[in-house]
């Protein structure tokens, strides 16, 4: 592995003024799961490290008066998996924490630097759009608050500047009748990645939703939030109504097309994967597809 | 480049040593401390056969930094038996016969230890999904499910 500088900064505010001094060749690793493959195969050789492990700010789980839930960006997925405050609230997003990769790989990688790093083929970013979360970032200029929509920018992109950092990631508070389904499709049973994935987030009753946000995700560049789930609003969701939604959905993705699927591959997967999950998130029969 | 001077307890014992930023947790192991037991295997984090146990907490050697274990408790497969006496997960995978060529067995067993200690009484599906970051080319697997159940058993006798 090429050589570097490796630092560990106690606080953000010296974490950032490491980035605001370290310059373009500078890196910020976390859990560095995604990091030390990515330097071991030499995809990046940057001169510094900088190490957000020891900072306890980023770390810890907490809700406040307002109801919003913040997670610290160096909080490891087997952390949000075993949160009551996230299993209390956003049940889909802990069962996504307790599947993604694998055992070892959530008690080392964390929530933050899987957002920032922006590999498309991953869980938390659909399901973090779909129910509304907002990103911190951190930087010697100060702090700003930025949606899921406008933090994710494009492949392996985010709106993270440089001398920027991720700092924790809020979830709304609590909506009344919240309800969400994760569901994704893996290639083999072995492969951890997912190819395609899809988010519900619906609000109100299930009989008669009042807000219904559907995301498909890993199988697109960047997560893309499908406007024609909102034909399922305020409305009795029926079997053809999930069904035209889920075509809808296959339709408006641009599909990545890779060695691990076919673009047009992944719009049928996502058709029937949207299909199925939004049958089983409004209680209706089986597999509309 | 930056030299760190590290101190984390090994398999009960501290140990300092001086290492560069870009040393793998796994190499440090292997190469530093010559406890071989730990395997390099697809070095690209899929195969779990350089897992080792961080505050009990099953990761990849090959993922992970030494410098970032500082200050760490690790477990290897060498911290596991006391010098006379296989712990119960290494003798159930030798009595159900859960290993063939046995170069991904440490990883699996460790990951196995961390599994029981969260879930003392896991089903199968619970097994297959608490030990899928480990692959094993030989065994099909289905004699390792069983070697965990009887070290379930074993360790876990209510």
């Amino acid at each position: 592995m090429h050589d570097f500088d490796y630092l560990e900064p106690e606080t953000i505010d010296a974490a950032c003024a490491a980035l605001a001094a370290g310059g373009e060749d500078t890196r910020i690793m976390a859990g560095g799961t995604a990091l030390i493959l990515a330097l071991r195969q030499r995809l990046v050789m940057p001169l510094r490290v900088v190490s957000l492990s020891r900072i306890a700010e980023l770390r810890g789980i907490h809700q406040a008066d307002s109801g919003e839930i913040s997670i610290g960006a160096c909080v490891r997925h087997a952390d949000v998996a075993q949160s009551p405050l996230v299993a209390g609230h956003y049940p889909m997003l802990a069962h996504l924490a307790s599947v993604l990769a694998n055992p070892q790989v959530r008690n080392q990688g964390t929530l933050g630097g899987n957002l920032s790093y922006a590999d498309p083929s991953t869980d938390p970013p659909g399901c973090l759009l779909a129910i509304g979360a907002q990103v911190v970032l951190r930087s010697v200029a100060g702090e700003r608050r930025l949606s899921m929509e406008e933090f994710l920018v494009d492949y392996f992109e985010t709106a993270l500047q440089p001398g920027e950092l991720l700092a924790r990631i809020i979830l709304p508070a609590p909506a009344a009748g919240a309800h969400g389904t994760y569901a994704r499709h893996l290639r083999t049973a072995a492969e951890h990645r997912p190819m395609a994935n899809v988010s519900i987030f619906s609000a109100g009753s299930l009989a008669r939703p009042k807000k219904v946000r559907l995301v498909v995700a890993a199988a697109t560049p960047v997560p893309v939030l499908i406007e024609a789930a909102r034909m399922l609003e305020d409305a009795m969701p029926t079997c053809a109504a999930i069904e035209a939604v889920a075509s809808a959905a296959a339709m408006a993705i641009e599909p990545l097309s890779d060695a691990r699927a076919d673009g047009e591959y992944r719009r049928t997967v996502v058709r029937v994967l949207a299909a199925r999950s939004l049958a089983g998130h409004f209680g209706l029969p089986g597999d509309a597809s | 480049m930056s030299q760190h001077e590290i101190t984390l307890v090994v398999n009960g014992e501290a140990v300092t040593r001086t290492v560069s930023a870009r040393r793998l947790l796994a190499d440090f192991l292997r190469d530093d401390l010559h406890l071989t037991g730990t395997k390099r295997g697809c070095e690209t984090g899929v195969c779990g056969a350089c897992t080792v146990l961080r505050e009990g907490a099953a990761v990849k050697s090959c993922l992970s930094l030494a410098v970032q274990s500082a200050g760490s408790t690790i477990t290897t497969i060498e911290g596991l038996s006391d010098g006379v006496m296989l712990h119960p997960v290494q003798e159930a995978f030798m009595v159900c016969g859960g290993l063939q060529c046995g170069y991904c067995t440490p990883g699996f067993i460790l990951s196995t230890v961390a599994l029981l200690a969260q879930q003392p009484h896991p089903s199968e599906t619970q097994i297959r999904h608490g030990l899928n970051g480990n692959l094993c080319r030989c065994t099909g697997y289905t004699q390792i499910v069983e070697a965990v159940e009887a070290a379930a058993r074993k360790l876990h006798a209510d």
